[in-house]
């Protein structure tokens, strides 16, 4: 029987902190909806068999990625899991190597060797992730040890859900970030589902960001369809980190719209909770508190997703112009 | 007349000039800074380098490895020790998916230059725990550089050398080496490399290949069969991964009998791909059957002296199969 979980009552975004500008404001809005299209295009090029393995939607939770990445510099580090592509758009990959990665073609960062889940980018530093539950947080912490020891003030984000939370290497890396007080943000998708295991059998607590308390560091849950109020937390918490007083675990309440990924029904959900949660989305709450405080308009509206449409067309084109690896370069990188 | 080390002296010294030379270098794992290592392999380096470089951590093997990963990938060299390898399952994760891993996945992006030193092996009665000699596990991994010296002089070398690497190394010490084995160890730089086996003992009768500890058991055995008249060759791979099949089969091609001793368990244990490699390579070579001595497969070193007794390996067993593949 499917779990029934009431999301917060729909609200625009509660953030009163007057202190955003019209520009920032409309650059998180821009990458809100570039998230969102660039997903749901990804949706539709899988099922039309445009490439193959799998795709995992992060459709739902874009305010907790953009919230969270779009106020890192190009030096700060970002550690994904498999749900959290659309970090590297928001921390500037060109979308073609996106698209070429999804398709695995020889043009992607990789060369065609990950699988569409785990996408990363040396460049500018996100690092490619493996399956295996929390080991991102754990090379995450690693890489803010390496940052502390080099005496650089870069920071680290590291994206995970709630299903990552019950794994022991979660234990390890906060602990040990702690101990260290390293420049790292340990930033939690609840999304409620762990694949298809819902949050009761996860965990006992209602607010996973209280296991910081264990850790000794702060621990906060914001609403995670507010992108101003994950915004706020990720900027203080960055913040924090940067200035050396260390890590901070961001708890951020959301929901994941499709199946685990899209060969998941989900039909372990029951449709009202799909539908409550629906009428939270993020895109469409940021929207409307947009229009209200005047910022943003139909012509407006119009014109990013124009824009954005134009670009992924363009990055869709590039991956599949682009040609596949030769069979042979499967060998090459194993040493270096 | 050149100094004479212990083998865990030459370890030491090979951190410590390493240390002293490249400050990426740092040192991090359980008990290696205050107690200077349960072997005391670490001993005197915290004070000479201070908790930045020398760097106790949580009992918690994962984030060891990962602590090392991480800020590998930023450039520095880390040298992570597990304390005893029977530990080094909770760090399985990091090391297999994520070490071995993350050059390929990122199409050398990225690169993991960390040098994972762990202590095994048996016969010092520790038990199930404290025995275990499981560099196999590693070997089935391309991407992780497995070695294993037999000598101070290949400790100190190949640990710099491995230090050095730009791959990630797995460096196993024998706990059984570190203060019966003593050898000539140069004061200075040097570097033994990463992938060459030797050949300790030169011979025509038969080739033994062993590595570690056992190096020094097949050597025993050689020397009592040489009363005998029959003389065996001994190579040491000190590289378990990637394994040197060139002097291998060179010396099967010479000798065309093999024998292969190792302390590990016997299926699917080392000696099982160097046989495969040298009936692929040089069938036609053999005048008898690939033998192997090692353990039994049984789950673990039972503690109780005569059961420890029954799973070692020692020169009397490796005789008793030289006996055997001599007569062929």
């Amino acid at each position: 029987m499917a779990t029934k979980t009431t999301p917060a009552e729909a609200q625009p975004t509660t953030s009163g902190k007057p202190a955003y500008s019209r520009e920032l404001l409309l650059g998180l809005y821009k990458m809100l909806v570039k998230c969102r299209m660039c997903d749901e295009k990804a949706r539709i090029l899988f099922r039309q068999s445009k490439f193959a393995g799998n795709f995992y939607s992060n459709v739902g939770q874009e305010a907790g990625e953009v919230g969270a990445a779009y106020t890192l510099r190009e030096d700060d580090w970002v550690a994904p899991s498999h749900r959290d592509w659309t970090s590297n758009i928001i921390k500037g990959v060109p979308l073609k190597f996106c698209f070429a990665q999804l398709y695995a073609k020889a043009t992607s960062p990789d060369k065609g060797r990950s699988s569409p889940a785990h996408m990363g980018y040396a460049p500018l530093h996100i690092i490619t992730p493996a399956s295996s539950i929390a080991g991102q947080l754990n090379v995450g912490t690693g890489v803010a040890l390496g940052i502390k020891k080099l005496g650089q003030d870069s920071v680290v984000v590291c994206f995970f859900g709630d299903g990552a939370t019950s794994i022991g290497g979660f234990h390890e890396a906060l602990n040990f970030a702690a101990v260290h007080r390293l420049p790292v943000v340990y930033l939690c998708q609840n999304n409620l589902w762990a694949e298809s295991v819902p949050l009761r059998l996860q965990t006992a607590l209602t607010n996973l960001s209280d296991r910081a308390k264990a850790y000794g560091f702060p621990g906060v849950s914001v609403d995670g369809n507010d992108i101003l109020a994950v915004y706020e937390a990720a900027t203080a918490a960055i913040e924090r980190a940067r200035a050396g007083e260390g890590p901070t675990l961001i708890e951020a309440k959301t929901y994941r719209w499709y199946g685990h990924s899209e060969i998941d029904p989900a039909k372990y959900r029951s449709k009202e909770e799909v539908e409550a949660w629906k009428k939270q989305c993020p895109v469409l709450r940021f929207e409307k508190f947009l229009t209200d405080k005047k910022i943003l308009n139909d012509d407006l509206k119009k014109k990013v997703a124009s824009d954005i449409t134009a670009e992924i067309d363009e990055a869709v084109e590039f991956a599949e112009a682009s040609p596949y690896p030769k069979p042979e370069d499967a060998a090459d990188f194993v040493w270096s | 007349m050149a100094r004479v080390l212990n083998f865990i002296d030459a370890i030491t010294e090979a951190l410590d000039q390493e240390l002293g030379r490249d400050e990426r270098v740092f040192i991090l794992g359980e008990d290696i800074g205050l107690s200077g290592g349960v072997f005391k392999a670490t001993h005197g380096l915290l004070d000479k380098y201070g908790e930045d470089r020398v760097l106790d951590t949580p009992l918690a093997e994962g984030i060891i490895i990962a602590a090392a990963i991480g800020s590998s990938m930023m450039g520095l060299r880390p040298v992570p020790e597990i304390q005893f390898t029977d530990f080094i399952t909770p760090a399985m994760d990091q090391i297999v998916q994520q070490a071995a891993k993350i050059h390929y996945r990122t199409a050398g992006a990225f690169s993991c230059p960390i040098t994972v030193r762990i202590c095994c092996g048996g016969g010092v009665s520790g038990g199930l725990y404290h025995s275990q000699e499981n560099a196999a596990w590693f070997v089935h991994e391309p991407g992780l550089k497995v070695v294993m010296p037999s000598t101070p002089y290949d400790a100190k070398g190949m640990l710099v050398a491995a230090i050095r690497d730009s791959s990630p190394v797995l460096f196993f010490e024998h706990k059984k080496l570190y203060r019966t084995i003593k050898g000539e160890v140069p004061e200075g730089d040097y570097t033994v490399p990463i992938g060459p086996a030797a050949v300790r003992r030169e011979g025509k009768d038969l080739t033994i290949i062993s590595y570690g500890f056992m190096v020094h058991v097949a050597l025993e055995a050689a020397e009592t069969m040489a009363q005998r008249g029959i003389e065996a060759e001994v190579i040491d791979l000190r590289t378990l991964s990637p394994i040197d099949k060139e002097t291998i089969l060179k010396s099967v091609r010479k000798t065309n009998k093999v024998l292969i001793v190792h302390e590990d368990k016997k299926t699917m244990g080392i000696g099982a791909e160097i046989a495969a490699i040298i009936t692929e390579e040089a069938f036609d070579d053999l005048d008898g059957p690939v033998v192997r001595v090692t353990a039994p497969d049984i789950p673990a070193i039972p503690f109780s002296p005569p059961l420890e007794k029954y799973w070692l390996v020692n020169p009397e067993k490796v005789v008793t199969a030289i006996e055997r593949l001599a007569a062929y």
